[in-house]
């Protein structure tokens, strides 16, 4: 259970979450949408303790986290794992080593043969083949995108934030992510936070939908409960769908 | 007001370079250091700046031979030409030389790397991923550009009397044991301790500056630019005020000792 209450994060004299409340369930998928500077970055960076919020409480399995030091933070982020918007991969490591980086960490006592194991088996996750020991500058944006992500599960986080995973990928790929975020849920009861702009996914997928504006939560609830929404905004969010698939939803 | 701001930025960097030293001795006593990764940094910042250092070393051995060689032979004291030149170079020129050639390379260079690493979230991503960056990428290359120095100067110094051995021969007629048997005589071990407390200080200095500037860049390529940019002021700057502040703490402690033995 991941408890966000009242959260506020403000830069200088802007102020970019002004009081955030949600509660993610175990095993729960909550997909954040909102346009483009609302701080759905911000609000996944401060539940991993990247930014420090300024008020607020956020409570990890009742346990409250936001003011934990960096080294307390430590072991909340073995249990927490994030992916970052932009991938972020360590260029001076390979894919391999990239993929690793958080198993040597996390599980010291793990075998090279485990490590390898476990590397392989999570780039095939993300349809990754044959680029282990490339540098990640090497390989394309999408790809580095999906090591990144690789990066993250291998260590089995039962937290997860996924901060657009899935912007920037071709159709297929972005289907598979979005299966790959699923199963996770449903197999290894990982809750997942997913910052996505990609509606037909969140109906797709999700079990509830929060709508962020302006740093305020202006809507939350299961796909169809959206779809009844008479909120401005989040009626102009799902303009894209056709009845057709709004009716699917609904039945 | 025209003061002012600056003052203050310059008094927010100073404060905020010293609270980053304290944070990395901190992490140095609380966390063990990958001693392999402290290693590569020595090997990565020696073998980059060797090559330099020794030429540069015997330059300013082979400089300072031919400018004592001017003057001494006016009061026809070239005898001592050896000692006072290595003692020169041992006490002032060598660490001052070594600290800003490590400035321009490798000053740049880590904070440049560490820089870009904030930017694109990379020290981001490694919290995250359960790792200190403090003890993983700071320390190792604070250790590693401090020892170096101590190398380089070592190096340097050694290079430097060979330079000024192969010009005391040419132009001063004097043979390489009469140049080298009165080192001793004027390389007493003050001058040695002080020129090793400077390399101590500048290397300190230096290493702080460039990991400090580094890991606290914002603001994209832009921001890595500037970053480079003050490194090597903060630096200069920073190397010339130091250098002037230990000269006077060394000649106090010389003379308090000179007291205290006497
Ligand atoms: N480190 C920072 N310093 C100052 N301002 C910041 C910082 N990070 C974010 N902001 C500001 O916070 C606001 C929200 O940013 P955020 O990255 O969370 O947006 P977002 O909702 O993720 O947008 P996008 O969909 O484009 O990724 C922006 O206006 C941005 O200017
Ligand atoms: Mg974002």
């Amino acid at each position: 259970m991941l408890e966000v209450k009242n959260l506020t994060k403000r830069f200088g004299s802007q102020e970019v979450l002004k009081g955030i409340s949600l509660a993610i369930s175990e095993g729960e998928i909550l997909f954040v949408l909102g346009r483009s500077g609302t701080g759905k970055s911000v609000l996944l960076k401060n539940i991993v303790g990247l930014l420090k919020p300024e008020s607020g409480q956020i409570l990890l399995e009742g346990r409250e986290i936001s003011k934990l030091s960096e080294e307390e933070y430590f072991e909340v982020r073995k249990m927490c794992g994030m992916v970052f918007q932009h991938p972020a991969l360590f260029d001076s490591l390979t894919v391999y080593e990239n993929v690793a980086f958080g198993l040597r960490r996390h599980f010291p006592g793990m075998t090279p043969e485990e490590v390898k194991k476990r590397v392989t088996e999570c780039l095939d996750l993300v349809h990754l083949e044959g680029v282990e020991d490339k540098l990640p500058p090497q390989i394309s944006y999408g790809m580095q995108k999906r090591v990144s992500l690789a990066r993250t599960i291998a260590v089995e986080p039962r937290y997860l934030l996924f901060d657009e995973p899935t912007t920037g990928l071709d159709p297929v790929t972005t289907n598979a992510i979005n299966r790959l975020i699923s199963e996770l849920s449903r197999k290894l009861n990982t809750t997942s936070i997913v910052v996505s702009h990609d509606m037909h996914c969140a109906l797709e997928i999700a079990d509830r939908i929060a709508v962020l504006d302006q740093g305020q939560l202006i809507a939350l609830g299961t796909p169809s409960e959206l779809l009844k929404s008479q909120v401005p905004l989040v009626k102009d969010f799902l303009a894209e769908i056709t009845e057709e698939d709004r009716s699917r939803w609904l039945s | 007001m025209v003061i002012i701001t600056p003052a203050i930025r310059i008094l927010d960097g100073v404060g905020g370079g010293l609270m980053f030293l304290g944070e990395i001795i901190r992490t140095l006593r609380k966390y063990k250091i990958d001693r392999e990764a402290i290693l590569t940094q020595i090997y990565n910042i020696s073998m980059a700046s060797f090559f330099t250092t020794a030429s540069s070393g015997f330059f300013v051995g082979a400089l300072m031979s031919v400018q004592f060689n001017m003057q001494l032979r006016q009061f026809g004291a070239l005898s001592v030409l050896g000692g006072l030149s290595t003692s020169a170079t041992v006490r002032e020129l060598g660490p001052l030389l070594i600290a800003f050639m490590l400035s321009g390379k490798v000053g740049a260079y880590t904070s440049a790397e560490l820089g870009i690493m904030r930017v694109t979230e990379q020290i981001d991503a490694m919290r995250c991923l359960g790792t200190n960056p403090m003890q993983y990428l700071v320390a190792p290359r604070f250790l590693g550009i401090i020892i170096s120095a101590f190398f380089l100067l070592f190096l340097g110094l050694l290079m430097s009397i060979l330079g000024g051995v192969i010009l005391a021969t040419l132009v001063a007629d004097l043979s390489p044991s009469e140049f080298i048997n009165t080192i001793p005589m004027y390389v007493e071990g003050h001058s040695v301790l002080s020129g090793l407390f400077k390399c101590l200080c500048f290397s300190v200095l230096l290493a702080t500056v460039c990991t400090y500037k580094g890991y606290t860049t914002t603001g994209g390529a832009k921001g890595v630019g500037k970053t480079v940019l003050a490194t090597a002021l903060a630096t200069m700057v920073g190397l010339v005020l130091l250098d002037w502040f230990t000269t006077y703490l060394a000649g106090v402690l010389l003379d308090t000792w000179r007291a205290i033995t006497i």
